[in-house]
């Protein structure tokens, strides 16, 4: 835990050190007082870097008072990539065929992935779901789903 | 003022907002029933169909799901003890062993009505309450809503997590990424990265659906979805009998007072109300001895407590624009979808909707007490859907609600964005509430704080010289302070 406070006050040092460069690179405009658009990003700057050393010394001195558990385990960093590459290739798969007809085949692979196993559930929820989700955002409350480039 | 106040309550009477109410509720109960699922994950599903509705039938369908998601939480909370969302927790201690004793029906009866009671008292509050405070903040000028911002950001960040410092890292995080899009005085781009998308800034509605819906998805995925027991007994005598609950109105009033009073404090929450009223009651019982072992006050007192929470929390939200907790924050964000700024204007710009928001939240709490008390059957059979179902529904409802925003698939990637950047955060301790509020306050912070500094020609002593806010911004100090010295303070007393 105290480890891994070190490391995210770290993170966020370097994340304000970039912040603060991007913010010297916006444009000024010297209108009479007038406070320049970096003004803000300035104070957040401070901010955020206070607030980092702040914790970087808590980490360091401090005797750690919260209760989480810093390990990642493998099957999270598996579902962190599964997810990524899964929303990706729905959006983009989603985006030649449209939501109707990509939705169910999606929709499958998920609930495998969150642990069905009876192929009954899986056929039923995966088509009966979209269409569903259908009625009701586009006929119902006319709500824009995503359609595709062929249908 | 008649006038406005008729028109208000014809308009919410009108079928479709009335067919809102009950969807609403419907779902509110759905939610709430279910273990893992919040009220705020109901609110960000179900925000992306309120586009092309009015503002007011948007607001009685997210006002029933609020009133409906607290009562829901109960049912499992009673018959599994697992509670169907944070602020449930405490009626799991009695609630559930009533049902060991066979008394499950009781309980449940005893959570409608103490919650039905808490909804109305906390309603009575809001109604007395919000027209004075925001006639009292229409005199407030750009140092004093800087303040008030500053104040509902700082409390938020210091009362919301273990850490007060890692709360204010949130809040100064989302407030970064406020800063994305064209600058709100000037309209100079800031952060854009040349890219069109980024031109329009982060809106907030990705982000929440992101923060709060993806971590959820993300902990099923890696295998840590919750087993939930089955109930199998029958549930009879739910409707409870008069003098039963005459003996419990204290315990509702107790509930009442303090889930209102605590829910009008931004960032305090539904979990810390429920727990002091359980406290309160018991101590003010003269049966408390069977608190813990089935005592009906017991289950009034943090039910009751609950629901007023959410007329307290509605408080600050429609006077100030400071939203008390998680789910005020996204009824905010609702609201200015539909063009709506919550704050004291409000009350002078748009009464009638003020007034219709009173009207739909009474209406939701006699439906939520009617629509649960007749399905009370169908929730118990709701405890048996598996997340494993559930959760692939939730991200495709993600993924097609943040689409539905602008139209654009960028919407879902910086909804994935936020989702893992919330998943993270939980893991190590970050609160997500405090960025999303930046996130939704970040641009009146800023534009608040820059206009005072132009009518005060760049002097920072304007925001001292205002006494308003310059109680606004020593409470913020204090708030800020307090959780950092309060250990060492205690460590003090201890000490002989």
């Amino acid at each position: 835990m105290k480890t891994a406070n070190i490391v995210i006050a770290g993170l966020l040092l370097i994340f304000g050190s970039y912040y603060a460069f991007l913010t010297t690179r916006l444009p000024t405009r010297n209108l009479p007082n007038t406070l320049g658009v970096d003004f803000m990003p300035w104070v957040l700057v401070g901010c955020l870097l206070i607030l980092s050393v702040l914790l970087l010394l808590t980490a360091v001195f401090r005797k750690p008072r919260e209760r989480f558990d810093p390990k990642i385990s493998y099957k999270e960093v598996g579902g962190i990539i599964f997810l990524t590459i899964f929303v990706y290739a729905y959006v983009q798969v989603m985006h030649l065929f449209g939501f109707v007809w990509v939705t169910p085949f999606f929709m499958a692979v998920l609930m495998i992935m969150t642990g069905s196993r009876k192929w009954k559930e899986i056929v039923v929820f995966s088509v009966v779901s979209p269409l569903v989700i259908y009625v009701f955002f586009q006929k119902i409350f006319q709500v824009i789903l995503p359609g595709g480039t062929y249908f | 003022m008649e006038g406005t106040v008729l028109t208000a309550l014809l308009e919410v009477l009108q079928p479709q907002n009335i067919l809102a109410s009950m969807v609403g509720v419907f779902f509110g109960l759905f939610i709430g029933s279910t273990p893992g699922l919040t009220i705020s994950l109901g609110m960000v599903l179900l925000l992306p169909l309120t586009f092309k509705l009015s503002a007011v039938t948007s607001i009685c369908l997210m006002l029933g799901l609020y009133a409906a998601g607290m009562t829901g939480g109960s049912i499992s909370a009673i018959l599994l003890n697992i509670p169907g969302t944070p602020s449930a927790s405490a009626t799991a201690i009695d609630g559930h062993e009533m049902t060991k004793h066979g008394r499950a029906g009781e309980a449940l009866g005893v959570a409608v009505v103490s919650s039905f009671f808490g909804g109305i008292f906390g309603l009575s509050c809001l109604v007395l309450a919000a027209p004075l405070i925001a006639r009292v903040a229409l005199n407030f000028g750009a140092p004093e809503l800087f303040a008030i911002v500053l104040l509902g950001l700082t409390l938020i960040c210091s009362f919301g997590s273990e850490s007060t410092i890692k709360g204010l890292i949130s809040g100064i995080i989302g407030l970064i990424i406020m800063t994305v899009g064209l600058d709100p005085m000037m309209g100079t781009p800031r952060f854009t990265f040349n890219s069109v998308n980024l031109q329009a800034g982060i809106s907030f509605l990705p982000a929440m659906i992101g923060l709060f819906a993806i971590p959820q998805i993300l902990v099923g995925i890696a295998g840590k979805v919750q087993v939930i027991p089955e109930y199998k007994s029958k549930i009879s005598g739910v409707l409870p009998k008069i003098r039963n609950l005459v003996k419990l109105i204290k315990s509702m009033l107790i509930g009442s007072l303090v889930g209102t009073g605590i829910g009008a404090i931004p960032g305090a929450g539904g979990p810390i109300a429920v727990f002091l009223s359980y406290d309160y009651s018991r101590k003010a019982s003269r049966r408390s001895d069977g608190y813990g072992k089935g005592e009906p006050e017991g289950v009034a007192a943090p039910e009751a407590a609950n629901n007023a929470v959410a007329g307290g929390a509605l408080i600050p939200m429609l006077t100030l624009g400071i939203p008390g907790d998680p789910v005020t924050a996204i009824l905010l964000g609702a609201l200015l979808i539909h063009g709506l700024i919550p704050g004291p204007l409000l009350f002078q710009q748009a009464p009638q909707f003020v007034y219709s928001v009173f009207w739909a939240y009474l209406i939701a709490n006699f439906m939520n007490l009617l629509l649960t008390f007749s399905t009370i059957k169908l929730w118990v059979k709701v405890l048996k859907v598996p997340e494993r179902v559930l959760l692939p529904i939730i991200l495709i409802l993600c993924v097609v609600g943040t689409f539905a925003l602008r139209n654009t698939f960028f919407d879902a990637g910086i909804m994935f964005g936020f989702g893992l950047l919330g998943y993270l955060m939980k893991k190590y301790g970050f609160p997500i509430v405090p960025m999303l509020l930046a996130i939704i306050l970040g641009p009146k912070l800023e534009e608040h704080l820059r206009m005072s500094l132009i009518i005060s020609q760049g002097d920072y002593s304007i925001f001292v010289t205002h006494p308003i806010s310059l109680a606004f911004i020593i409470i913020s100090i204090f708030s800020f302070i307090m959780p950092l010295i309060k250990p060492l303070w205690q460590k003090k007393k201890v000490l002989p």
